[in-house]
């Protein structure tokens, strides 16, 4: 690099942080710098809490806190009220309970779902909080921005569901809910499991799945997400892939391979709240190999209902639809 | 005074077959179409016995390997012979109008059109389904090519250099346009990626019928214009003292190549080098007599989309490859052997 060029990058890179530190320093909203000044009375303890980037400082009692990339949804789940989200997508958002629906519709969008952060409007929101998971080298381009605004806690990708709800439970002062929300999860597990523990010991299971982003005539089989709470919480016999290879999901099938869901006692498939297939999986339902599958016409294809797996309250919805299907199961009956 | 005939000429006219050995050729050409249709209704992802192949399609029951067949195998060979057909002939035709060996339709703006209509009723509009929005690929890119040829258009008339300029040029613009809706819409970026890619896949037979007839009006129009294209060829001024009407027959064979490569765009999504390549090799055999050109090109074109398909459904089994990858992969070094062979697909 030339040196003026690397005076061009450290100008810019001053005038960028300059720019946020004003933003979060002008704001004219009069409400906001009330809160802010009663906040921090308010918040002036605060305490260590750890993330994949380290030990931070946050707030006791964070209350503007701000979402980015995956961490929205749990947070909401758990009863807080980000100021600002990462936008999240309609199909997700009308899957939620209404009040969750409202608390994302007040909050101050600031950047695109997978998209570039808007800093200045983060900065604008004077956030007290920010909470991020997004890929490791999408946090590593915005961490030392989003650290001169607020404490920042990130968490990678392959964070555990139930490990990344506790951790935003304690980041967000909300341990309070997350411990009903996992009283329930555990009394659910355990119901399931004791209804009906002879048939799923005794069955083989497979969960298929179809996304608006796979080929037209291709489905997948799914061994991450809902269908990962069914084998490792409840204990479904479901196919996963070898360890140290890619999930099964990551490979499109075409639907010629429908025919082999023949080997499978039990086929469970994605459906919405109302009981009906998903608007991409129904491609597959319609097909006339999937309508003369023995599994099908033994009544042992069930839809279940998936609306999130990374916090309780949707893996709880999950775990009623589960149960809901395996109830229609002929050997139930 | 001496009379013009409108007799083949120009590069490798000397050398080019009899009408016998172009006959010949010809069979052979359906003889290998023939052969990869059935290999094709034959090879897939599951291994099914020949046996119930044949009883599939010739004594169709019930049973899960049989509808493997009827209704996957055989309507996506089904869609790669009818877009194959299509994209050879649109390539040949625009090949011949712009007298340029490198020109497929993707110049006039087609697949730009075509990519760009679908983004709008992907993103916009929510349509997911192929069977509704096959119709703004078709519409999108019959109006961009009506686009580029007016602004193609100069006070001395229509120059195929100045055409392919406008095409280039709007293909950009509506790249970039494409690029910025779906960067905005992540839902619809992931329903446009498999589209995007081309491919002959997951299209059911509803999807081709509709477009038959416009390729059926294609059909005739290419070989009607083929003896004019033959005189072209040697020029334009040589063409008009033979009697050529020279806008009539680019705007006809205009209309004939936009309808071929939309139509073709609008079932399978853009899918490159098939449209480039094979009027090329096609040439090699024939020499420059169009209407051999594009009898040629509508036999080897789908014989590569199946060949591509075909090997699109071997390499990563059970997976698949979208048959628009394939052909790319295969395309490239085999554009680079044509380029090399300047004076056999020279025009």
């Amino acid at each position: 690099m030339t040196n003026l060029r690397r005076h061009g990058a450290a100008l810019a890179a001053g005038l960028l942080s300059a720019t946020i530190v004003l933003t979060a320093c002008g704001s004219d909203d009069a409400d906001d710098t009330g809160a802010a000044s009663t906040q921090t009375a308010e918040t002036s303890e605060t305490r260590t809490v750890t993330a994949d980037n380290g030990s931070i400082e946050v707030s006791a009692a964070p209350r503007r806190i701000v979402t980015i990339g995956n961490t929205g949804q749990p947070i909401v789940d758990l009863g807080g009220k980000p100021v600002g989200i990462t936008e999240v997508a309609a199909s997700t958002l009308e899957k939620l309970p209404e009040d969750q629906q409202a608390t994302f519709a007040a909050a101050t969008i600031v950047g695109p779902e997978g998209g570039e952060v808007d800093l200045e409007k983060v900065a604008g929101l004077t956030p007290d909080l920010i909470l991020v998971q997004l890929p490791d080298d999408e946090f590593e381009a915005i961490e030392k921005q989003l650290e001169t605004i607020a404490p920042t806690l990130f968490y990678g990708l392959d964070t555990e569901w139930k490990a990344f709800a506790d951790k935003l439970a304690e980041a967000g002062n909300l341990t309070q809910n997350l411990s009903a929300q996992k009283t329930e999860f555990a009394q659910r597990v355990s119901t399931v499991q004791e209804k009906y523990g002879k048939l799923i010991d005794g069955s083989t299971f497979v969960d298929v799945s179809r996304g608006d982003w796979n080929d037209p005539g291709t489905f997948y089989i799914a061994d991450i997400g809902c269908s990962e709470i069914a084998r490792d919480d409840i204990g479904l016999d479901l196919p996963e892939a070898a360890a140290g290879q890619d999930p099964l999901a990551y490979e499109s099938l075409p639907f010629e391979q429908i025919g082999k869901l023949s080997e499978y006692d039990v086929i469970t498939y994605p459906v919405e709240a109302d009981g009906q297939p998903t608007e991409a999986f129904a491609p597959v339902v319609e097909t006339n190999t999937w309508k003369a599958l023995p599994t099908v016409t033994d009544g042992k294809a069930l839809g279940v209902f998936c609306p999130g797996n990374n916090s309780y309250g949707p893996v709880l919805q999950y775990l009623e639809s589960l149960e809901r299907a395996l109830a229609k199961l002929p050997a139930q009956e | 005074m001496t009379t013009l005939t409108r007799r083949p000429v120009g590069p490798g006219a000397a050398t080019a077959p009899g009408p016998r050995r172009r006959l010949i050729g010809l069979v052979a050409a359906l003889v290998l179409l023939a052969a990869l249709l059935m290999l094709s209704v034959m090879i897939g992802s599951t291994a099914i016995a020949p046996s119930v192949v044949w009883d599939a399609l010739f004594h169709p029951s019930p049973g899960l390997d049989q509808y493997a067949i009827r209704d996957f195998r055989l309507p996506r060979t089904i869609v790669a012979l009818v877009v194959g057909v299509a994209l050879g002939l649109s390539g040949a035709l625009i090949q011949a109008i712009t007298r340029n060996p490198l020109a497929d339709a993707g110049i006039l703006g087609v697949h730009a059109g075509a990519s760009f209509a679908v983004t709008l009723a992907v993103g916009l509009l929510g349509i997911r389904d192929i069977q509704a929005y096959q119709w703004f690929a078709f519409a999108g890119a019959l109006i961009v090519t009506l686009m580029v040829l007016t602004l193609g258009s100069t006070r001395q008339g229509r120059s195929p250099v100045v055409v392919v300029l406008a095409g280039v040029c709007v293909t950009a613009v509506l790249g970039g346009a494409r690029e910025a809706l779906q960067l905005t819409n992540a839902e619809a970026f992931d329903a446009m990626r498999s589209w995007n890619a081309g491919s002959v896949t997951g299209r059911p037979l509803e999807v081709v019928w509709p477009i038959l007839p416009f390729f059926a009006v294609a059909l005739v129009l290419a070989f009607a214009v083929s003896g004019s294209l033959n005189a072209m060829a040697l020029g334009d001024e040589l063409a008009v003292a033979q009697g050529v009407r020279l806008g009539r027959t680019r705007v006809l064979s205009v209309i004939a190549l936009t309808l071929l490569a939309g139509g073709a765009t609008a079932i399978a999504g853009p899918i490159a080098f098939v449209g480039l390549m094979v009027p090329h090799v096609a040439r090699w055999i024939v020499g420059p007599h169009q209407s051999w050109i594009f009898a040629y090109s509508m036999l080897l074109a789908p014989s590569l989309l199946l060949t591509s398909d075909i090997l699109g459904r071997l390499v990563l089994r059970p997976g698949e490859v979208p048959v628009g990858i394939v052909t790319a992969f295969v395309g490239a070094p085999v554009l680079i052997a044509l380029v090399r062979r300047k004076e056999a697909s020279g025009l």
